[in-house]
């Protein structure tokens, strides 16, 4: 995919799917390391070992709709084309932990993309999910909570059109000032 | 026009049997969403990569056939779902760019 916020969209509807309330996202870049490591984490119905085995396999999915999915075999094409790796842990009932680390100034990395974009659109689509997004820079870092953002919103709709503009206004700054990535 | 009249005309070396199909258009990219995204039932797609998720990608797209260029050889995983799936695997010493050019030659246009 063109930007990774794209692989971050496309797993954590994977965890939606498999009935999580709570997503957390990690990005976390170092730039001495040359690393930049990239944790989606849920708390949804996990996978059986023998599953999690195959999940790397295009031709592994749970659509009922047609047989294979690109999801995860992507991210990990993604991650080794930058010499990094994928790994996944999960249990049945528990949930599952995707993390893949890329080489940070590898020449084939996709940018990370729009991301106040991709949480606002993941928001907006589940309110009632909670979303964890931890972004990381040599240390700096910004960290956007919405049960957090839901305490303070006194009952009005986490999707509501006003909170959603303000939510990506503040994720862009942000992300900006506290923690961009180069 | 037929598939294997493509393999023959651009001395393509053929991976696995080859599918009594139509090529109804062309597609090249290297960036697997946006094949996903763009290429066409029937396309024959050229590409770089050599992983097994290109044999994912031409399964759902129910693709024509899949050429990987540049003299690189697939992944003994990709041979074997190619085979499985029944989708025709090529590959060739040409450059993407070449052989997207001669298969423009042959009248295969882009599917956009």
């Amino acid at each position: 995919m063109r930007e990774l916020s794209m692989h971050i969209l496309d797993l954590a509807q994977n965890s939606i799917a498999a009935g999580a309330s709570l997503i957390e996202i990690d990005v976390i870049a170092d730039t001495v390391a040359d690393t930049l490591a990239i944790c989606i984490q849920d708390n949804g119905s996990g996978m059986s070992s023998e599953y999690a085995r195959r999940v790397l396999d295009p031709f592994t999915t749970t659509r009922t709709t047609r047989r294979v999915g690109m999801g995860i075999p992507m991210f990990a094409q993604a991650a080794r084309e930058c010499e990094g790796d994928i790994e996944i842990t999960t249990e049945k009932g528990l949930g599952t932990k995707i993390e893949a680390k890329f080489k940070l100034s590898h020449i084939d990395r996709a940018p990370l993309g729009d991301v106040a974009t991709t949480l606002m659109t993941l928001i907006a689509a589940n309110p009632d999910i909670d979303i964890l997004y931890k972004q990381a820079c040599d240390g700096r870092e910004f960290v956007l909570d919405t049960r957090e953002i839901k305490s303070q919103l006194d009952g009005v709709s986490i999707n509501e059109n006003a909170v959603l503009k303000w939510i990506v206004q503040y994720i862009s700054e942000g992300l900006q000032t506290a923690a961009a990535i180069p | 026009m037929k598939l294997e009249i493509v393999a023959q005309k651009l001395n393509l070396k053929q991976i696995n049997e080859i599918a009594q199909v139509e090529v109804s258009s062309g597609y090249a990219s290297d960036l697997l969403s946006d094949v996903l995204a763009r290429a066409k039932n029937g396309a024959l797609w050229v590409t770089n990569h050599k992983h097994t998720n290109i044999i994912g990608v031409a399964v759902m797209l129910n693709l024509a056939g899949v050429i990987i260029a540049g003299g690189v050889e697939p992944d003994a995983g990709t041979v074997e779902k190619a085979k499985e799936e029944k989708i025709s695997l090529f590959t060739t010493d040409l450059t993407l760019y070449e052989v997207v050019g001669r298969m423009y030659e042959l009248g295969i246009r882009g599917c956009c």
